[in-house]
Parts: structure tokens; C-alpha cells; sequence
């Protein structure tokens, strides 16, 4: 575990974590630390509690119970006891902190005309360690190049939290701006220039405007600008070759993908969902897959400590998404008896977002026929 | 001759007392306007640049004259610094810094009382409830400002003659 992350947390607590075994030490993953409940941490996909001395069990009454002074000391601690400067952050639910560790927070939340505004009482924490895992990159990487134009192709990765999607894009955008592309058809290619979108400061984990985590030498790192905007404001002024954005699904990030594409810009972007009908049953990732604009789509899923990638190509995509369609609710007649929750509104689902996004169609090749019939007909036309 | 050094020595140690008796009324109305220039930089601090606060702590202290400067830099260098013994949160380390600068100054339990209420909740809240705590606390040092002018005027020449005064009357008693 990393010395400055110790340093959050106010010394009682440190001094339990700092007693755990060396290998649950060396696979931590997350610290979750309630008011007034059990100490639990997760390494290696799975979890245990803590003890007051270090060791860890299954039980969580045995377990070490961090009080409210302490909640309260870890909290001023993690936001640099400046609350007041980091109310964005707190809005969304997360503090990042130097070392680019995320720590989401759960507590009471107070509502302005509907909106979050604040939250407040926070009584917990969980504390999710980042990791740079150089490597990684290289084993998704060659599935992922577009050996006509020479780069990466557009490319959306995709699992469930917890597998590694960020650790992954990090590792991805260090390849591309060093140009060690891992394929030997691709050893002179050079390097491309790559922007990163980092809303989170997770990839990464700016400190001060400066990357603390290796991302090669042509990167440049917007820190904690909203995806959509920073999209944009790279193609005004940063001329990237490559944009990296993390966990897009907001309808203006889509916007924002389409600007990039239509300008000659690489997409590389990470979701949140399990697999391909989770992505197609997302409105906006949905509408972003059904007009083409990721070439592939790279699965993750985790078995033990092993993180496995699946990577499949938009065509493919495509061929499981109509065998998929083929048995939706919506195609089953109105009255049909339906299985499950029949009260519920099922089809808003996939229902368009409120925020239209118009985008051109991508321009298809025009079909001939083998006399020339077809091309004739469609000038007349 | 040994008594006429007494003498001397016994009034001066009076005028002495006198003048620092005075100098300390004249240097409380003096330091409460520093703490109020402090806090209205600290509000400036949290509401345009947003800076975190042992860093405007740390601003500051460069900014306001000899006491109070330690003071600030005290704070703000226990909250950069992780150690137990000083503390945890701010309104500890605010608590041990005050305590142990207080005596330095020529501010008196008012201004103490209210610099402690601020320690307590500075840094906890949002934006706009930080600046209502920051102009509570300068309302209730301005009151105190008034006073200890008030003060000053009253008693910063009395006790210099006092003191004085107070020496001849020993020495009158003596001989």
C-alpha cells in the first residue's frame, strides 16, 4: 500500500491498517470504513474485516468499529480540512486525492429545487486504491489497431466497476503517446498525441496540472474537466491525435464523441455495464453503438486475481445485438402476460433520452449491381 | 549612596511596569484590527480561490505583523504535518495553537472565546457557511475593538503615571 495514502487517515486508524497481513497488504483494493460499523477491506476479489490488531476476519462483530471522530478526523484529512473547496466533488459523491485514490462517500445529501446540492453527515468511505499496472496495455493493444490509417481504432471499453477499466485506459494511453504499439507490424508507426479528459483525476491523478501516474511522453491531461466540455476544448486548441475519456454515458458526452470522430480524432472511452446488452440497454451508449461509432468493444471480467479481455469488433456487436432484439419486450404483443413486473414501464429502458442528439448518418457505400442498373437508379431517383 | 540606588531602581521598576501596562492597552486595539485583516483575507481565501486552508493559513500569516503571524503559521504548519500530538483536525491543532500563543498577545478572553468558536467549525462546511462563520466571528471582534479602545484611552496614560506614582509612594514609604 502506498506511504502517502496512510497519511489520510487519522493515526487509530492507521495504526490498525498498518497491522494487516502483507498479502491481503499487497492485493488491497478498497478500505471501506463506516461510522459506528465493522472495518472491511477488499483485496484479490474478495473481502474480509479487520481487528483491532491487524488480522482479519469473517466475523464482522470481532471486527475494529471506527467511530464518528475518527469519520470525522479521515474526512477533514481526505479533503485537506477545506470542505468548502472541493463542494463540485462532494456533489458527485467522491474525493480524489494525491495518488489519484478515489474515495467515494455516503451520507445524507441535501437537495435544492430537486438537485443535489451537498452532502453532508458523511458517515462512510470507501477508499479504492489505484494502481498503475504497466502491461497491461500491451495485451489489449494489437487486437485494437487500425492498420490502414496506421492508429488505434475507435474503441470503448466496457466492464462492471471493480475490473479494472481505468487501469487499463491508463496503461493504453502510455502505449499510444510512447508508441510501443506491441505488434510487429506496427514498429513504425511513432508515437500519437494523446489527450486525456481526467473529470475523475483518476487516469492521471494530476497534481498541481502535473501527471503523477506515467502516461509517455505526448500526453496532455485536462484535470477535472467535464468530459463534454474537455472533448471539446481539445479539438479547439490541443490538436490531439487520440482522446482518452473515462466513463462516458451523460447524452452531452455523446455530443461530444460525435465532434471528436467527425474531426479525424481516435476515441478511446470506458462504461460502466457487464456486457453487451447492459451497453445497448444504456440510452446514450445505445444510440453511440447503433450509428457505428465504436469499432470495437473491449470486455472485461475478472477471475480471481486474472483480469481476462474479451475484445469484439462493431460488426460483431451488431450481429449479437439483432439475435438480442429478436426476443425484447417490445415485440411481444401489448397484452401478452409478461413474466416480470407487469406494472412496470419495462420499454423506457431503451427509450430515447429527452436531449435529441442529431448527428449525421454515416454515408454508405452505394450498392452495385453487377450491370450498373443500381447506380443509374439511384441518380434518377 | 546605597540608598539613594535603591531609590532609583524602585522607580524605575515602577515606570517600567507603567509603560508596559500601557503599551499592552495600546497593542490589544492594534491586534484585534490584525486578526480582522486576517479574516477578511481568510474570507477572500475560501470564497474566490477557493485555497485549501493550511495553505491560506500559511498565506496569511505572511501578511499580518509579529504575534499573530506565529500563530497562524503554528496552525497551519500542524495541519500540513501529520502527527498525532498536535492534533488531528483543525479545530485541535486551532485549539493547542491559541492556547499556546495567547499569552504573547495583548488580547484578552473576548477575543480568545471568539477565535476558539471559529477554530471549531473552520473548514467542516460549505463555502457559504464558512463565510457566515468567518462574519461572526469579525462582527464580535469588531465589538471587541471598540472596547479595548475604549479601554485605551481610559487607562493607557493612567497606568503609565501610575506607575510611576506607585514607585514614589514605596520610595516615600521606605525612606
Amino acid at each position: 500500500m502506498p506511504q502517502p495514502l496512510m497519511e489520510l487517515f487519522p493515526t487509530t486508524l492507521r495504526l490498525v491498517l498498518e497491522r494487516i497481513p502483507a498479502f491481503a497488504r499487497e492485493s488491497l483494493e478498497e478500505i471501506r470504513i463506516r461510522e459506528n460499523r465493522a472495518l472491511e477491506i477488499s483485496y484479490g476479489s474478495t473481502y474480509s474485516f479487520v481487528r483491532e490488531d491487524g488480522t482479519l476476519t469473517e466475523h464482522y462483530k470481532e471486527a475494529f468499529v471506527a467511530s464518528q471522530e475518527q469519520c470525522r478526523a479521515l474526512l477533514e484529512r481526505v479533503t485537506n480540512h477545506s470542505i468548502y473547496a472541493v463542494e463540485e466533488e462532494l456533489r458527485r459523491g467522491y474525493v480524489t486525492v494525491p495518488g489519484g485514490h478515489r474515495i467515494g462517500l455516503a451520507g445524507r445529501t441535501i437537495l435544492d429545487k430537486g438537485i443535489v446540492s451537498h452532502l453532508r453527515d458523511i458517515a462512510g468511505f470507501n477508499v479504492r486504491i489505484a494502481r498503475a499496472r504497466i502491461g497491461f496495455g500491451s495485451e489489449v493493444l494489437p487486437g485494437l489497431l487500425d492498420f490502414k490509417a496506421r492508429t488505434i481504432r475507435h474503441t470503448l471499453i466496457v466492464s462492471p466497476p471493480q475490473q479494472g477499466k481505468t487501469t487499463l485506459i491508463r496503461d493504453l494511453a502510455r502505449c499510444l503517446s510512447s508508441g510501443e504499439w506491441h505488434h510487429p507490424a506496427a514498429r513504425d508507426w511513432g508515437s500519437r498525441k494523446v489527450g486525456i479528459v481526467d473529470e475523475r483525476s483518476e487516469i492521471a491523478a494530476s497534481e498541481r496540472g502535473v501527471p503523477t501516474f506515467d502516461l509517455g511522453p505526448r500526453s496532455d491531461v485536462l484535470d477535472a474537466c467535464p468530459k463534454a466540455e474537455g472533448i471539446m476544448m481539445m479539438l479547439r486548441s490541443l490538436s490531439p491525435e487520440v482522446i482518452v475519456a473515462d466513463e462516458i454515458g451523460r447524452p452531452e458526452d455523446a455530443e461530444a464523441i460525435y465532434e471528436a470522430i467527425h474531426a479525424g480524432v481516435r476515441v478511446l472511452a470506458t462504461a460502466h455495464a457487464t456486457n453487451l446488452s447492459d451497453v445497448l440497454a444504456r440510452p446514450v451508449l445505445a444510440k453511440l453503438a447503433e450509428d457505428g461509432v465504436f469499432d470495437c468493444y473491449v470486455f472485461l471480467s475478472r477471475a480471481g486475481k486474472k483480469v481476462e479481455h474479451r475484445i469484439v469488433t462493431a460488426e460483431e456487436a451488431m450481429h449479437e445485438k439483432s439475435r438480442r432484439y429478436s426476443r425484447t419486450i417490445g415485440a411481444t404483443p401489448r397484452d401478452a402476460p409478461s413474466p416480470i413486473h407487469p406494472k412496470l414501464p419495462i420499454t423506457s429502458a431503451v427509450a430515447p433520452t429527452p436531449t435529441q442528439v442529431t448527428v449525421k448518418a454515416r454515408q454508405m457505400p452505394v450498392i452495385r449491381s453487377p450491370n450498373g442498373d443500381g447506380l443509374r437508379g439511384f441518380e434518377d431517383a | 549612596m546605597l540608598k539613594f540606588a535603591g531609590i532609583i531602581l524602585v522607580l524605575f521598576a515602577g515606570t517600567m511596569i507603567g509603560f508596559l501596562q500601557a503599551a499592552r492597552f495600546a497593542a490589544r486595539p492594534r491586534q484585534i484590527r490584525g486578526l480582522l485583516h486576517a479574516l477578511q483575507r481568510l474570507e477572500t481565501e475560501i470564497s474566490y480561490g477557493q485555497t485549501h486552508l493550511p495553505e491560506a493559513l500559511m498565506r496569511i500569516s505572511g501578511m499580518v505583523p509579529y504575534p499573530l503571524s506565529d500563530l497562524f503559521a503554528n496552525i497551519s504548519k500542524s495541519l500540513m504535518k501529520d502527527s498525532a500530538e498536535s492534533g488531528e483536525t483543525v479545530r485541535e491543532c486551532w485549539e493547542r495553537a491559541i492556547n499556546a500563543h495567547w499569552p504573547e498577545t495583548a488580547m484578552k478572553k473576548g477575543e480568545k472565546e471568539a477565535m476558539l468558536r471559529l477554530g471549531s467549525t473552520l473548514g467542516r462546511s460549505g463555502r457559504e457557511d464558512q463565510l457566515k462563520h468567518i462574519r461572526l466571528t469579525t462582527l464580535q471582534l469588531q465589538v471587541e475593538e471598540s472596547a479595548a479602545r475604549d479601554d485605551q484611552n481610559r487607562y493607557e496614560k493612567l497606568s503609565r503615571s501610575l506607575g510611576m506614582l506607585g514607585a514614589a509612594l514605596v520610595v516615600i514609604l521606605i525612606i
